[in-house]
């Protein structure tokens, strides 16, 4: 995974975040070494910054469409503008993060890109007992279906790919019903929804992988 | 008034002036010369008389036409010197009164003195003074009359650049459009306006420009430090050995940096709203944005036992989609934030208007100031960024909207009138 992003920190923590979900980052900094990375190498995705020392990352994104390079493209800007994300989508872009964003939903998007993408031949996720079959939005616990709402299914999809991290009710929040929900300061509304999901995962034989972690949000727990 | 009125009613008021001033001018300058040209006949005939009585020292027999009569009857008290006047006298034959001019003189034929009159009609001098009048006058009228239609037409098509350039620019948007091309003309003032207007614009949309670029590089420049904080943060808690002080405290730092950016985020959309950025030419359905945005909040209003009324028609409007799931959004927003727990949220939407009112836990807000950036009520359980309503309301002044808020049985009502 090759993340391009001209702040040093937002560029690490990014690299922390992403490594310890097992990708593999390559972390650049400016328009001239991504370049030359983008040119040398092949990479399953690419975070990609707009605004860059030495160039545009629309540049860069136009060079990659017409070297016909394969990698899943995820810009994140600052610019929330609607023209400004078509763009960006109509280069050819896979997604779209606006600044700031979570980095649990950074991840999130990965994995939706990479399914999509990469591994179009195997759209099943497996975590502990827990599989999800995204193609058909199916989950199964110890090989028996359980039926999920949409919501519990994006709750449960989340906390997969953000699977032994602190996800706090926040980004739970942002993740499920966007970011005009944010004034909310009680977010006793998703516990609902989790305690429904762990009911459900329970009563298939499954084990109790969700917890909730005092004061910050929840925590999926696999081995 | 059109400046074409103006200039043609001060130009026939002073043409008719100057032509009633002359015509009178005229009028007496040619009765003085006719007059003057009368009275050298008389005294030509004075002339002829006295130098007939010279040679043949008898009186001439007096021919009297209709025109000219001469009498002549003894004097025992002759005149020193001729004498010349105008008079009326009733015509023997139509018995009209005319004005005739009458000349008086004296003269000794045999020893015995004659007072001779030699009188001349005026009523040729009148007639033809009359048609020389009428022949003006008419000269006049046609001159006028023709100057105006010529003026009507010829200033109608000089000006027809001129408004084309003023249609032009009534339909410009800097937001949407390059800088204006107006064509050459070959008037010139014409062509000063439309150079001087291609000239501004393009100053203008070059100014725009460079203000949109830098809201956007402001914003982008402030959000970059804030998603930086976030996602150290969210790193941070990863941390197994942090206790809950520390939690605590990163939590709201977390909320601190996520206000801000949400404040800063509302800032630059009331910036764009009011370079009017955005433009509303789509085909809105309301019913539908309101459907999809009370989806949205849907656990939010159950997990706080709201009662949601909803009464929608199907209403189309000239709009912009972005803006209205914002409008929407925010006027939702603000109704649960201020609806206590087990209240009501009504949303109406009628052909004209959309309603969205809801029970309140406080008393009337202040209509004044409601929609003012940074208003804030003194209780607020959720505090928002204050910016909710001024987005409302901007974004109801671009779209052409009317906007107001009411409080009757302890409601907040907002109503926002469409269009028609």
């Amino acid at each position: 995974m090759l993340i391009i992003e001209d702040e040093l920190s937002l560029n690490q923590s990014m690299v922390e975040y992403l490594s310890a979900a097992d990708y593999i980052c390559e972390p650049v900094y400016n328009y001239k070494d991504a370049l030359e990375k983008i040119e040398g190498y092949d990479y399953d995705c690419v975070i990609l910054d707009i605004m860059l020392p030495g160039g545009s990352g629309l540049q860069l994104l136009e060079y990659l469409k017409k070297i016909r390079k394969p990698e899943a493209v995820i810009i994140i800007s600052a610019k929330d503008s609607l023209e400004d994300k078509i763009h960006g989508l109509q280069t050819g872009a896979d997604d779209y993060l606006i600044k700031p964003f979570h980095l649990s939903e950074l991840s999130v998007r990965i994995a939706a890109i990479l399914r999509r993408k990469i591994f179009s031949g195997q759209p099943v996720i497996i975590a502990g007992d827990i599989e999800i079959d995204t193609s058909g939005k199916e989950v199964s616990v110890n090989g028996n279906v359980i039926a999920l709402t949409l919501k519990e299914y994006q709750l449960l999809l989340f906390f997969v790919v953000n699977r032994n991290k602190v996800l706090s009710k926040n980004s739970i929040v942002e993740h499920l019903w966007g970011d005009d929900m944010d004034f909310v300061a009680n977010h006793d509304f998703i516990y609902t929804h989790i305690k429904n999901l762990r009911k459900k995962i329970m009563a298939a034989g499954g084990y109790d992988c969700i917890r909730s972690v005092y004061g910050v949000g929840y925590k999926m727990q696999v081995k | 008034m059109k400046l074409f009125t103006k200039y043609n009613r001060v130009n026939i008021i002073a043409t008719i002036a100057t032509f009633l001033v002359g015509s009178v001018a005229f009028y007496c300058e040619l009765y003085y010369i006719l007059g003057r040209q009368l009275d050298a006949t008389l005294r030509s005939e004075q002339q002829e008389i006295t130098e007939y009585v010279q040679s043949h020292n008898q009186l001439p027999e007096f021919e009297s036409t209709r025109q000219q009569w001469i009498t002549a009857v003894r004097s025992t008290n002759p005149l020193a010197k001729r004498k010349i006047c105008r008079k009326s006298v009733i015509d023997k034959v139509d018995g009209d009164r005319d004005w005739i001019r009458q000349l008086i003189f004296s003269i000794k034929v045999n020893g015995q003195y004659y007072d001779v009159t030699v009188n001349k009609s005026e009523v040729e001098t009148e007639d033809l003074l009359k048609l020389i009048i009428m022949v003006t006058v008419g000269m006049i009228g046609l001159i006028l009359l023709v100057n105006y239609l010529i003026n009507r037409k010829l200033i109608n098509r000089l000006w027809q650049p001129f408004y084309n350039t003023i249609d032009r620019i009534k339909n410009y948007r800097v937001a949407v459009e390059k800088p204006l091309q107006l064509p050459k003309e070959k008037i010139d003032e014409i062509a000063l306006l439309n150079d001087s207007l291609n000239q501004m614009t393009l100053h203008v949309f070059r100014d725009y420009q460079a203000l949109k670029s830098f809201t956007e590089n402001a914003s982008h420049e402030m959000q970059t430090p804030l998603a930086v904080i976030r996602s150290k943060i969210e790193v941070l808690l990863q941390n197994d050995e942090l206790n809950e002080q520390g939690i605590q405290q990163l939590l709201a730092i977390e909320n601190a940096a996520r206000k801000l950016s949400r404040l800063h985020q509302s800032l630059l959309l009331l910036t764009k709203l009011e370079n009017r950025q955005f433009v509303p030419n789509e085909q809105v359905n309301m019913q539908q944005v309101i459907a999809l945005k009370v989806e949205e909040w849907q656990d939010l209003i159950l997990s706080r036992k709201l009662l949601l009324n909803i009464e929608c028609e199907d209403v189309v409007v000239s709009f912009h989609h972005h803006l209205a799931e914002i409008l929407i959004n925010n006027l939702l927003s603000n109704a649960l934030r201020y609806t206590p727990a087990g209240g009501s949220i009504f949303i109406k939407l009628r052909g004209p208007y959309l309603q969205v009112s809801n029970t309140a836990s406080l008393d009337s807000l202040d209509a004044e100031k409601v929609f003012q950036r940074f208003y804030k009520t003194q209780s607020a359980a959720e505090e928002g960024t204050g910016l909710g309503l001024a987005i409302i309301k901007e974004i109801c002044s671009l779209a052409g909207f009317d906007v107001n808020y009411t409080f009757e049985d302890h409601k907040h009502i907002f109503t926002i009138y469409f269009r028609q």
